[in-house]
């Protein structure tokens, strides 16, 4: 079936040392390498792919991973098609070196070696900071402020840190131990996790302050789903809730809710793409992947698109779901939804869908996943009430520094930029890390 | 080990080195600004561009280098017909003297060479002047057209020790013999130049060959105007060369002298191997010519760590550490023999390994045509290992000794003896 060979095919798997030698043979080694500059967190793949071709492989898993703790994760997951890979000079011979795959590989190989690149900081500092959050944007933040030897604590609500890496991407695009190992290298460098402990209440962040603390980085991403309005059905999750159920191996319930039944999947980003792969693999009979739009305007990834085509993923686009249709005990039995056509350039510059009337018809579906988007909590902003957020939720917060209107308060990730990349939150967390060892006397 | 606490500093001739990475006498050195640059990038010394007194004006033919490539594979070679340094005597002086006022830590070896005894002296008198910190002699470029230079003076062993003994008279600075591999026995000349006052040696410059001839106009490359020469072939294709050379004076029982190798060296690994069989301090050109300065950038940090992760804190106990693993082939246990070990698993089903071995191996292999797979008969294999050599698995097909009762099956005879 569709699904179990795309499951083993090379793919999935990072290159051998073979593989990645070749690879990196073809790189032209340019002058002033334009791949690095498009990477928006400075990993560098100019300097990692050269030291990779001169057999110094050590060397290249440094420069990952003193640049991008998350070098692994990125290598995976960077939609490097639009970053990295969009500036390669290789292109213009035949197509870009594909620094995604090496940038794995060697951290991979790393691994594999036994060689941590990432040294213990011979100086320790005093100065405590803190960090809520353990997603990319935590993450990075922490790990650059404790190579420079401070002493920091991250604060994360979930049982386990790792953000969207942990709870959100799936498994089979970002494997449990892969992201164990990168969280291990982060624990090596002294940061301490205090995991089910979620900074919450009036003023939480400041009194982080107040015990001793003399920075906290705010990154806790966008973790509440916005909801479709329409009635209640059994049988309707959200791609938080539907996404961390995997993740959390609770999939009993999602597996009764889906096997061998039609389900539908709203919205046209990459967690929309993310839950239909996840439906099929649960089991579900057919996966409907409903979007307003058109295929060509659907922000997710397009190589996302094409695998979720090849395996075997119906789109539906140019439709919108009007409402949920229940069985008298409250169970889904379908959704009414009614076709779209493309009107004029909207602000976004992209056509706009507008209705068809009287083009209503039914998907008898038994499951539905709501992908729409996801923003701040209600309310959670009063846990930091001396940073000024903007009214959607998100925190005004300095772009290259991560500054907040309130001193000693610095932010970044998903929860300032709304939904964004991992690379970008990485490069958010080694901003601010910077500019918090600034603030403490340090140049890094 | 942390690759911090890892000492790359090395002794050579009684200087101390930075690191062991010099560049190599070549266009790579051919002026203080360039040289300048190559400190500052992490080069430990330099063999600056021979110089040669200024009574024959020095004219490069044009165009004077070809790259030789290999399927896609650029440069593995490289011809030239350069000669020594066409810039003036006074101008190279005077940058050596500015490299050495404004990098006093980095070392600076002039090489030098004269087309007879008073030219030597006089070099050798001009560079000691200018704050050199050591003098290479070369007698092993293969295209100088004066008689009594260049490896025309390598290969006469007397004219090697004479010219020795000339600038030894003039200087006190340490006199290092760069030596042509085109000879049969590099030990010879090695100790000429002892004999004359030498105290280290340098080895090997180019390597005389003819890499492409033009199938068109039928002249060897590079064509200058029409005709080609026979000239000096260097890059990564000579490093066996190299190596090959610097292990025979390593290995030699009463040379004992520092080596500085040469010839094909791109990455730390490369370096290593150097270092391994008895050089000291390592010089590059072609590597320079096809990458730039910045390849030192990872010999550093290769050599670094795989110091650090083999507990190694200085360079000088890597040196000649391969020598006493090094034997006449007379001298290997032919008792014990093994084969070719095939991990099926990993097989992709090409049928390389089916063809080599049948027309150039055991034919130890049979062919499986409906899964496309081979199919090993151990007794046939010879452990020529060439299966493995041209199988794209990396790893897939490696050495497994026998047990002693393993028994070779013999090649089929098809002539019949007569009766
Ligand atoms: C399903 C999915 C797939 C994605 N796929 C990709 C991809 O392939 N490539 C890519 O580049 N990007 C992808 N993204 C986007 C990317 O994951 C995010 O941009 C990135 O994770 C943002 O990082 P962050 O550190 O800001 O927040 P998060 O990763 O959201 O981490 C925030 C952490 O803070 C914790 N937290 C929240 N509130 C509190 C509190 N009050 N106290 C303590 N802890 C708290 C949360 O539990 C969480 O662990 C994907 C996103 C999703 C949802
Ligand atoms: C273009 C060119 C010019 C060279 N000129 C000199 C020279 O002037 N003096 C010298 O001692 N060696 C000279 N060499 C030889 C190099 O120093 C070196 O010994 C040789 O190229 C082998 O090393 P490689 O494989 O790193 O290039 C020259 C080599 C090249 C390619
Ligand atoms: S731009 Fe492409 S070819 Fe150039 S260094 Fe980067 S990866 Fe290599």
């Amino acid at each position: 079936m569709g699904v179990a060979k795309r499951l083993d095919s090379p793919d999935c798997r990072g290159f051998d040392l073979g593989q990645a030698v070749a690879e990196a043979g073809r790189c032209l080694l340019c002058h002033e390498a334009p791949c690095s500059k498009a990477c928006p967190a400075q990993t560098d793949p100019g300097a990692f792919i050269r030291k990779l071709r001169f057999r110094n492989l050590t060397g290249a898993a440094r420069t990952i991973k003193k640049n991008n703790v998350l070098g692994g994760a990125c290598g995976i997951l960077c939609p490097t098609a639009r970053l990295c890979e969009k500036e390669c000079s290789a292109t213009g011979i035949d197509r870009p070196i594909r620094i995604g795959r090496l940038q794995r590989f060697l951290v991979e190989h790393a691994w594999k070696t036994g060689f941590n690149p990432l040294e213990k900081p011979e100086t320790r500092r005093k100065e405590k900071v803190a960090v809520v959050g353990s997603g990319p944007a935590g993450l990075a933040c922490a790990a650059h402020l404790a190579r420079l030897g401070f002493p920091v604590t991250v604060f994360e609500a979930r049982p386990e840190p790792g953000g969207v890496l942990r709870y959100g991407v799936p498994e089979f695009r970002l494997p449990k131990e892969f992201l164990q190992r990168e969280l291990d290298d982060i624990r090596a460098l002294g940061v301490v996790f205090r995991c089910g402990s979620p900074v919450r209440g009036k003023g939480a962040a400041e009194a982080l302050l107040k015990k001793g603390f003399k920075a906290v980085f705010l990154a806790p991403g966008l973790w509440a789903p916005m909801r479709l309005n329409s009635r209640k059905a059994a049988g309707v999750f959200s791609s938080v809730d539907f996404l961390a159920a995997q993740r959390e191996g609770r999939k009993g319930p999602l597996e009764n809710a889906l096997r061998g039944k039609p389900c539908a999947v709203i919205g046209g980003g990459s967690v929309a793409i993310d839950c239909a792969r996840s439906a099929l693999r649960l089991g579900a009979s057919d996966v409907y992947l409903l979007y307003r739009r058109s295929f060509a305007q659907m922000p997710a990834e397009e190589d996302e698109r094409l695998e979720a085509l090849q395996e075997g993923v119906h789109f539906l686009v140019l439709n919108q779901p009007v409402e949920y249709l229940c069985d008298p005990k409250g169970a889904l039995t379908g959704i009414r939804l009614r076709k779209t056509r493309l009107g004029r350039p909207d602000g976004s510059g992209r056509r706009k869908p507008e209705e068809v009337p009287g083009t209503d018809w039914t998907l008898e579906v038994r499951a539905v996943i709501e992908a729409i988007g996801n923003k701040a909590p209600e309310g959670s902003s009063q846990a930091y009430p001396s940073v000024a957020v903007r009214p959607d939720g998100l925190i005004r917060a300095g772009e290259k520094d991560g500054r907040t209107s309130k001193a000693g308060i610095y932010a970044g990730g998903d929860i300032v930029r709304g939904p964004d990349l991992v690379v970008r939150a990485v490069s958010d967390g080694k901003a601010a890390a910077k500019a918090i060892a600034a603030q403490l006397g340090v140049r890094a | 080990m942390s690759a911090k606490k890892v000492d790359l500093s090395v002794e050579f001739c009684g200087k101390k080195f930075l690191n062991p990475f010099m560049l190599s006498s070549s266009p790579v050195s051919n002026s203080a600004e360039m040289v300048g640059r190559s400190f500052d990038a992490g080069w430990g010394g330099v063999a600056y561009k021979t110089l040669v007194t200024d009574r024959v004006p020095i004219v490069h033919p044009s165009p004077r280098m070809h790259g030789y490539d290999y399927g896609d594979k650029k440069l593995v070679g490289l011809q030239n017909v350069e000669q020594t340094t066409d810039r003036g005597l006074k101008p190279n002086l005077l940058d050596i003297a500015y490299l050495k006022k404004h990098w006093p830590r980095h070392r600076v070896m002039a090489s030098i060479m004269g087309f007879s005894n008073q030219e030597w002296a006089d070099l050798a008198k001009a560079v000691t002047d200018a704050g050199a910190d050591m003098i290479e002699l070369n007698f092993s470029c293969p295209h100088m057209t004066v008689e009594g230079s260049g490896c025309k003076v390598g290969q006469e062993h007397d004219l090697v020790e004479k010219f020795t003994t000339t600038a030894h008279k003039v200087t006190d600075l340490p006199l290092i013999a760069k030596l042509t591999p085109n000879v049969t026995d590099m030990t010879i000349p090695a100790m000429a130049a002892k004999r004359g006052g030498a105290v280290g040696i340098t080895a090997i410059n180019t390597v005389k060959g003819l890499s492409e001839v033009g199938l068109d106009d039928w002249v060897p490359r590079p064509n200058v105007f029409g005709k080609g020469a026979i000239s000096g072939y260097s890059g990564p294709a000579i490093k066996p060369i190299g190596l090959r050379f610097i292990a025979d004076l390593a290995a030699h029982p009463e040379l004992k002298l520092p080596l500085s190798g040469i010839g094909g060296i791109e990455t730390w690994v490369d370096a290593l191997e150097y270092l391994l069989v008895g050089a000291s301090t390592v010089q590059v050109t072609t590597g320079i010519i096809h990458y730039g300065y910045r390849i030192v950038e990872d010999m550093i940090e290769g050599l670094s760590d795989y110091m650090a992760q083999k507990g190694v804190s200085r360079v000088q106990d890597l040196v000649g550490k391969a020598i006493p693993h090094l034997h006449e082939t007379g001298q290997f246990d032919i008792k014990r023999q093994g084969i070719a070990r095939y991990d099926m698993d990993r097989c992709v089903g090409c049928g390389q390994c089916y063809i080599v071995c049948r027309d150039a191996g055991g034919f130890a292999l049979e062919w499986d045509e409906k899964k496309r797979r081979p199919r090993q008969v151990e007794e046939k294999c010879l452990s020529c290992m060439i299966c493995g050599f041209v199988c794209p698995v990396q790893g897939m097909i490696s050495f497994k000794e026998m047990p002693k009762a393993f028994k070779r099956r013999e090649t089929i005879t098809l002539g019949r003896a007569r009766s």
